[in-house]
């Protein structure tokens, strides 16, 4: 008995993305199907190499084909292909950039450098090409988190060649500054450092850019919005109200910018006692997740204040690299996964959803 | 509860002539924009003040024969034009484009 295409495919639109809200056939996820005999094999190729749900779909896939009459075999591969979210314009500073990330936060020190730079590396190890831009300007810590120590190299036209740092690419004002010296700059300034950023380096194909923006919402914020399509902001904050309400705002200015709000993250949700192991909420708890719910924007995860993480951050190994399996990286990893899912979601609307053209 | 910001959201941004703009939203509404009138609505801190929000562009030393040159996407949110005396600084974003529809704040008004 010959088993058809026809018959397997059907017996895949049983199967949907979570995430997408559609089954894998229509989405196009399936791949190289090859039907010898009783043995079926076929890529399944995700919209991201860091899916969250990447076992399930191929369990409940694999079960799926297995059922059909005269399957012996299923054979299945799991691939992924980055799909962009955002049309870069044609000639602009950035084409080759897939899905552009912005991090941001309403006020200083809760930890969105820590935070953006465990996020790329999560999502460079699962495999996905991943570039960090950190343009926190005034107070660059990437090059300390990750334990940087070359200067990239510069070309005579200015041009940047990204730092190679554990499969990451990896550009900081950092790099271009004395340790003990302080920037003073005034927007038009940190407007060219921008677009130097963006345009002047060599970040080459990209499935995700990760930029650390600085605090609050001022000249940086604006001028990366007003030059490139953002996929959309990712939010840190920590848990009390004085730091979410200044969460808010930063919410409200990508909004006024019409950029999407990809998520809101939680850091140092609580502290877990090394000792005794006992959760202690020491800035209230939930406050992140309970204004991601009111303004209906997903909330991506919550990361623990935690000492390992503190030092891997100031030895500049982060702890996603240096101890995956403990409880800190793997939020870290879950996190970066729900905002792999989200940057997905995106590039399917985008698909959707026309594109404004200039035809002046 | 903040509600969600409903941005209008043009399709395209062309020509209505070889003078004035035309935006086509994507709720199939189209605006058209006199040239000048436009140049003389610009929103930059030049034309209007910040705080009070007066017109500060004097219309008469604006030039009748006033064109765009070239329009640029800011963003997802707004367009900037440059336009024939030179001036260049305006943000018209597409929330202001779409008040700024004479057609559109009569249909509303009903």
């Amino acid at each position: 008995m010959t088993i058809a295409t026809n018959d397997v495919l059907n017996a895949l639109r049983v199967v949907h993305d979570p995430d997408l809200h559609r089954d894998l056939v229509s989405l196009g996820f399936i791949k190289n199907l090859a039907i010898t005999g009783g043995r079926v094999a076929f890529d399944i190729e995700l919209t991201t190499p860091a899916c969250p749900v990447r076992d399930l779909m191929k369990e409940e896939a694999r079960k799926a084909v297995a059922v059909l009459p005269g399957v012996s075999s299923v054979e299945i591969r799991m691939t992924s292909q980055v799909r962009p979210s955002v049309t870069m314009p044609s000639g602009g500073l950035i084409p080759t950039i897939k899905n552009v990330i912005p991090i941001a936060s309403g006020k200083g020190g809760v930890g969105k450098s820590t935070v953006s730079a465990n996020l790329a590396l999560v999502l460079a190890r699962s495999g996905a090409r991943v570039g960090l831009m950190d343009a926190d300007v005034y107070g660059p810590s990437i090059p300390t988190i990750l334990g940087i120590h070359t200067a990239p190299e510069v070309d005579e036209q200015n041009r940047i060649t990204p730092v190679d740092q554990d499969g990451l690419k990896v550009v900081s004002m950092g790099f271009f500054m004395k340790p003990e010296e302080a920037v003073v700059w005034r927007g038009p300034m940190l407007h060219k450092t921008v677009q130097q950023f963006l345009g002047g380096v060599f970040w080459g194909e990209l499935d995700y850019l990760i930029i650390d923006l600085p605090p609050g919402t001022g000249d940086v914020q604006l001028s990366l919005c007003q030059s490139i399509p953002i996929t959309g902001a990712v939010i840190v904050s920590t848990p009390q109200d004085v730091a979410l309400n200044v969460a808010q705002k930063a919410i409200t200015m990508f909004k006024k910018l019409n950029a999407p709000i990809l998520g809101v993250i939680e850091n140092m949700s609580f502290y877990v006692c090394s000792h005794c192991g006992t959760k202690d909420p020491i800035f209230g708890t939930g406050g992140a997740r309970a204004i991601a719910e009111r303004l209906e924007i997903p909330f991506l995860g919550a990361i623990p204040l935690s000492t390992p993480i503190r030092t891997a951050s100031d030895d500049g190994r982060p702890i996603v690299l240096t101890d995956p399996s403990s409880p800190e990286a793997k939020a870290f990893i879950e996190t970066a996964e729900k905002l792999a899912a989200q940057v997905s979601i995106r590039g399917m609307q985008s698909e959707l959803t026309p594109q404004v053209k200039v035809t002046f | 509860m903040m509600a969600e910001m409903q941005m209008p959201m043009p399709i395209e941004i062309g020509r209505a002539n070889q003078y004035d703009i035309k935006v086509t939203w994507q709720d199939g509404h189209e605006s058209i924009y006199l040239a000048r009138e436009l140049r003389l609505a610009c929103p930059c801190a030049g034309c209007v003040d910040e705080m009070t929000g007066q017109v500060r562009v004097i219309a008469a030393s604006v030039l009748q024969n006033v064109v765009p040159l070239k329009i640029d996407l800011i963003g997802r949110y707004a367009i900037s034009i440059q336009w024939s005396d030179g001036h260049n600084t305006g943000i018209y974003t597409f929330e202001y484009l779409r008040k700024l529809d004479k057609h559109e704040a009569h249909s509303t008004k009903q």
